[in-house]
């Protein structure tokens, strides 16, 4: 019955492309987030699905499509500069078989979020984007949330639709991103206009932020709590009353409390007391390793080269009568952090690139809500607004990378390249206005004030 | 259960989204700033409702 529901929505979607070629590209983006191959256990695990449907969106585009408008920018550029290293650093790989494996799915990854941008050259191509990804990981995160709800959730034992521990079905991944995604699902709330702001969209909106929170509760990431926390500060910066945001918050973390499994309450304790925690030991042991290993190798040693760690991990434990210390030998432990994952698979050089990919969008992010949330245009406010939750999203991911090894993480490139849209879009629009003034200005004389949000400002 | 819940809710939703997106002009080409939706559509709709019942 699943199978053939899926297998329905993929057909019917697909059919829906043949009028509007875009739709394959919101196609793309489901079957990269959601996976239904991996869900069915018939009909689509037949096709090679990803590919089918990646192929309909690249030709829809190149063929049918409007490229009135469409440029590369500098994000785009250093994407390509990131593949194109990856590539040589697979080729001199410490662990060539595995590195192979990883590259096949990581230039996939980054051609997509280079091709992206080109195709979202409209305000509500962006929105629809941002809703198919919201609602494709809402269908995790959906699932997840309720499992917890009844129970079902547990370090490593939340099931997501399947038992799988690639992509977004990684507990750890799933947490991050499900806060990550809680102010675009609340921007698309406020300021939608496939699905205009009414009371069941914020309905919707509240519930998925209400099931993201969950999350790192069903899976007990750590990640998540602090991802949370993190959110919640960054928050203050854009609501109206900040001091009744604060006592709301406190209320709710005072209520929550009590309703907290014990097990999620014992592990976030860790969180403090990580002497004790062996996960914890070994994180600092694999990232002092990496930072040792980049010294010896500058260059990186190519995907999953973390496999080559051997560790000596010591845990201590005050029982009440005396610390007892811990002797563990480890090796082949993964990073466990996405910047020492740059650090160790692609060296300074790697690192260096994606650190100036990270940075540069929020830079940008920021530049585009200054030049914009004084306008008068209600797009103008839009793109503010979609800026800042882009913006916050996307530092929730940095404070995840930070423990999780999310380096290439697919759904993360997608955000990137609505970033870069979002930044396209509002220099297109900006630019012919730009440009008349400067044709009008007379020397000596104030620009004209125009419908420019630069000059709003 | 939850399963065909999560996904019959939001596979709806997307199916949906497309169609709703098969009707509209502006997918393709940017509105001129003068047809531009307003943000404060919501709170007039309210308004005319309010006026109504009173």
């Amino acid at each position: 019955m699943l199978d053939l529901f899926l297998t329905g929505f993929v057909a019917l979607i697909l059919l829906m492309g043949l009028r509007k070629p875009f739709i394959w590209v919101l196609a793309f983006l489901y079957v990269d987030i959601v996976a239904p191959q991996k869900i069915s256990y018939a009909l689509l695990t037949n096709v090679q699905l990803s590919l089918v449907v990646f192929f309909l969106a690249v030709v829809g585009w190149l063929f049918f499509d409007n490229k009135q408008g469409a440029r590369v920018s500098g994000r785009q550029v250093l994407m390509l500069l990131l593949l194109i290293y990856c590539y040589f650093t697979t080729q001199s790989a410490d662990f060539p078989v595995e590195a192979a494996d990883k590259w096949s799915w990581v230039w996939k990854s980054l051609v997509w979020a280079m091709f992206l941008p080109l195709a979202l050259r409209t305000q509500l191509r962006i929105e629809a984007a941002a809703l198919v990804m919201v609602l494709s990981a809402a269908a995790l995160i959906l699932d997840g949330a309720l499992k917890t709800m009844a129970g079902g959730g547990g370090y490593g034992t939340l099931k997501l639709f399947i038992n799988d521990n690639n992509g977004l079905y990684e507990g750890s991944t799933i947490s991050c991103v499900a806060i990550a995604i809680i102010p675009l699902a609340l921007w698309l709330a406020r300021d939608g206009t496939i699905f205009p702001a009414n009371s069941r969209t914020r309905l919707f909106a509240y519930g998925l932020a209400f099931a993201g929170l969950l999350i790192p509760i069903g899976t007990e990431a750590r990640t998540g709590l602090l991802c949370a926390g993190l959110l919640a500060v960054l928050m203050m910066r854009a609501v109206k009353y900040r001091w009744l945001y604060v006592g709301g918050l406190a209320l709710a973390a005072v209520l929550v409390q009590p309703l907290l499994p014990n097990s999620f309450s014992n592990r976030m304790g860790t969180i403090q007391n990580n002497q004790s925690d062996q996960s914890a030991a070994t994180r600092l042991a694999v990232w002092k390793w990496t930072i040792n290993y980049a010294t010896e190798h500058p260059f990186g040693g190519g995907f999953d080269a973390f496999r080559g760690n051997k560790l000596e991990i010591i845990t201590s434990e005050d029982d009440g009568f005396g610390s007892n210390s811990t002797k563990i030998i480890d090796q082949g432990r993964a990073f466990h952090s996405a910047y020492f994952e740059m650090l160790g698979e692609q060296g300074w050089p790697g690192l260096a690139l994606w650190l100036t990919l990270q940075i540069s969008g929020l830079i940008q992010l920021e530049g585009v809500r200054r030049r914009l949330r004084k306008s008068d245009a209600p797009s103008d406010r839009r793109y503010a607004d979609l800026a800042l939750a882009l913006q916050q999203g996307h530092f929730v991911y940095l404070l995840g990378a930070a423990f999780v090894g999310i380096a290439f993480q697919p759904f993360v490139y997608m955000l990137i390249a609505l970033q870069i849209a979002l930044v396209q879009q509002v220099r297109r629009k900006t630019a012919p206005v730009a440009v008349a003034q400067r044709r009008m200005q007379v020397p000596g004389e104030k620009p004209l004030a125009a419908h420019a949000p630069a000059a709003a400002n | 259960m939850i399963d065909y819940f999560s996904i019959a809710l939001t596979h709806g939703l997307l199916v949906l989204v497309c169609l709703r997106l098969l009707t509209r002009a502006d997918l393709d080409r940017d509105p001129a700033p003068e047809e531009e939706v307003p943000l404060e559509a919501e709170p007039e709709k309210k308004a005319k409702w309010r006026v109504r019942r009173a």
